[in-house]
């Protein structure tokens, strides 16, 4: 009987493979052998399904080997932003400004398996002077103006080698999600492609908790013209995320970054740095060393028991403190995101709240967020973020910020409304 | 220099703690399987004094996933493989392979009194998205349907919102009920109620109803004529070998189909 079995197998095999707009004929066949007695219902459903899971693997494995290696292993991504910014800044009571602007940014992502283990990414993007935190570019340039043609710029560049199944190690010119975990942008703004190296663990540690660690070694600069030390970024992340059930989860994490070689280096004079509060003429004044807590409740389904249906709630905050220094010296974030969790179709809608605090000193300025208060320390600020999904892969956006200086007895509060047209493909 | 020794003490700690384990074999994956799998894993263990079986739960993708990435040895699932992740195996060098151990057959069941005698699968999702809330919509008694359901956490709740509801939510007003036998006893107790369960627990205290025109049975599951039923996996990397073999074969023997009649799925012999 064994045999016969095999035999028949290998026949349904036979014409899966062969002759696949015949598998109904092939669902016949085997209903016939059920009703000969030759094979048990059972056994039939599982020659069937196990044919039919080997029949999708081989399509698969035969898309891969009919296009050049190169080739399947490429993927594009990208997305395009078009948006209407309106700032009103007000430094004392005899003075206010209020400025209308329009931007766009543009960013265009390769990504490539090298071979088993190692994958590359290449990214470009639009930009304006090399500024690190922002890809926006604004309509009509007050220096060349008239509809002059923009700057795309190289984003990323980096090589993630997967040396073991629960270690990465990134280098190159990576993007900000794989070298750290932050869950609201207080230190770091996402448009910052950290440049260096990053060791990232991943490992399950049961069935409901896993673990990780990403741990970092960044360039600052590395001016070759002099001998001194480059400023240099060392840190390590280790966190954790616990799944209570498949409605509840907690991530966590604790940072320690250690800026090395800061003091008393000229700070940069770009123009996206002018308005710093962490220098002192012309340069910085201290070192910075941060840990930085974090924690991140999601829930699925929040208020399903009184009949509401959204489908995610996340709340998040985050703290850091420059333990180098006693004054100015700590921050923090707060805030929830309650609706989709991403906006992929009509209809998905996102609302999140964010307040944020930095002293003067909590951390260097080279980094928080440029758009809350132009990126700089030393103010507080509330955000307000409204998406809607308008179809498939496109959205429209509401930003609103309101900020304060907390160094500043003006206090020169600002406020800023960006309304984005977000197109990914 | 010391945030470099720190880095690489790091990496070496976890690299000891993360490995510091025997052979054994690790499944993990679907919570519909996750019975099946660890009472198949006590009785094996038994008869292998020397086989450590550990297995896990997550739900279907995170077996998956966790096979790919080469953390776990059988994936149990409770769907068939997508596309997806067959391309993210494939990329890895990963062989999937499938290996049907039980059929999953749900039975949806009103209380005896109910004058229904068959609903069609579009009426169950109206009912169970509350388009429908009345019996008298569907030729029975003017009374209220009272909605029961497995809570959002089972497997159940998971294969009946796939293959019932087309994943659409469940009505609000749902009575959620925490096991198969939870949900058989309201209806049990409730005239209007309707709700669902595992084929192995229908009762003579409720009616199974048919469903486009067809009785859950265990014929009619494995024949693929009853609409709610599906197939459940263990998958592995290629052909299985050594332990993982002999516990798949033990699965799927005789003594582990029973085992799996006995958990209230359909067994393949």
């Amino acid at each position: 009987m064994k045999f016969i079995r095999i035999i028949l197998i290998g026949f349904v095999w036979f014409m899966f493979v062969n002759f696949i707009s015949y598998a109904g004929e092939v669902d016949i066949l085997l209903q016939k052998l059920v009703e000969k007695g030759i094979l048990t219902p059972g056994e039939a459903q599982e020659i069937k399904t196990e044919t039919q899971e080997q029949i999708k693997k081989e399509i698969a494995q035969g898309k891969y080997s009919n296009l050049p290696q190169w080739l399947q292993n490429i993927s594009l991504k990208g997305d395009l932003r078009t948006r209407y910014q309106f700032r009103h800044e007000k430094a004392d009571n005899n003075y206010s400004k209020d400025t209308h602007i329009g931007r766009v940014r543009m960013r265009l992502g390769l990504d490539t398996k090298v071979n088993e283990q190692i994958k590359a990414g290449i990214g470009i993007a639009t930009n304006s002077g090399g500024d690190p935190r922002s890809t926006n570019i604004s309509f009509g340039d007050k220096n060349s103006g008239h509809s002059s043609k923009m700057e795309i710029r190289l984003d990323y560049a980096y090589a993630k080698y997967s040396a073991l199944s629960w270690l990465d190690i990134v280098g190159g010119k990576m993007l900000l999600s794989d070298v750290v975990w932050e869950p609201v942008d207080l230190i770091w703004d996402t448009d910052i492609t950290p440049e260096g190296a990053v060791f990232a663990l991943n490992k399950k540690l049961g069935s409901h908790l896993d673990g990780f660690m990403n741990n970092a070694v960044l360039f600052g600069t590395a001016d070759t013209s002099t001998n001194a030390d480059p400023i240099m970024l060392y840190m390590v992340q280790p966190g954790l995320k616990y799944k209570f059930n498949d409605a509840i989860s907690l991530k966590s994490g604790f940072s320690f970054y250690s800026w090395q070689n800061v003091k008393n280096k000229a700070y940069p004079t770009d123009s996206w740095y002018k308005s710093s509060n962490t220098k002192s003429g012309t340069s910085w004044v201290y070192d910075y060393t941060l840990i930085t807590p974090a924690l991140e409740l999601s829930i699925n389904e929040p208020f399903k028991a009184i009949g509401l249906n959204v489908e995610k709630l996340k709340l998040f905050g985050e703290y850091v403190n420059n333990v180098h220094i006693s004054d100015n010296n700590t921050g923090f974030g707060l805030g929830f995101q309650l609706g989709s969790d991403k906006i992929n179709k009509f209809g998905d809608w996102q609302c999140k709240y964010i307040y944020a605090m930095l002293g003067k000193d909590a951390i260097l300025d080279v980094t928080p967020d440029s758009d809350r208060y132009h990126g700089k320390t030393g103010m507080r600020s509330h955000e307000g973020i409204f998406s809607f999904g308008l179809g498939k892969n496109t959205s429209l956006g509401v930003d609103v910020y309101r900020s304060w200086s907390i160094i500043d007895t003006r206090k020169a509060p600002e406020t800023v409304i960006q309304v984005d047209w977000n197109l990914k493909f | 220099m010391k945030y470099v020794k720190l880095l690489i003490l790091t990496i070496t700690l976890m690299s000891f703690g993360l490995n510091a384990y025997g052979e054994k074999i690790i499944l993990e994956g679907s919570t519909t399987v996750l019975p099946i799998a660890q009472k198949a894993a006590e009785v094996f263990m038994k008869s292998k004094p020397k086989a450590n079986i550990s297995v896990r739960g997550g739900g279907s993708g995170v077996g998956i996933a966790s096979l790919i990435d080469g953390n776990c040895d059988i994936a149990n699932s409770s769907r068939p493989i997508r596309p997806s992740e067959l391309d993210k195996a494939i990329a890895r060098g990963k062989d999937i392979k499938a290996h049907v151990i039980a059929m999953d057959g749900i039975a949806v069941i009103v209380h005896p009194s109910n004058k229904i005698k068959g609903l069609t699968k579009k009426q169950i999702k109206d009912i169970y998205t509350g388009k429908i809330s009345n019996w008298s919509q569907l030729g029975g008694d003017n009374q209220k349907i009272v909605v029961v359901s497995r809570d959002s956490a089972s497997g159940t709740f998971e294969a009946f919102g796939e293959l019932a509801l087309d994943k659409e939510k469940v009505r609000p007003d749902a009575i959620m009920q925490a096991s198969n036998q939870a949900v058989v006893s309201v209806v049990a107790k409730t005239s209007g109620a309707i709700g669902y369960v595992g084929l192995g627990y229908i009762e003579p205290s409720v009616k199974a109803l048919e469903i486009n025109g067809v009785m859950p049975s265990k014929e009619t599951v494995l024949t693929e004529k009853y609409p709610i039923a599906r197939p459940l996996f263990m998958y592995t990397n290629g052909a299985p070998q050594g332990l993982v073999k002999e516990f798949i074969d033990f699965i799927k023997s005789v003594q582990g189909q029973r085992l799996v009649d006995e958990d209230g799925f359909v067994p393949l012999k």
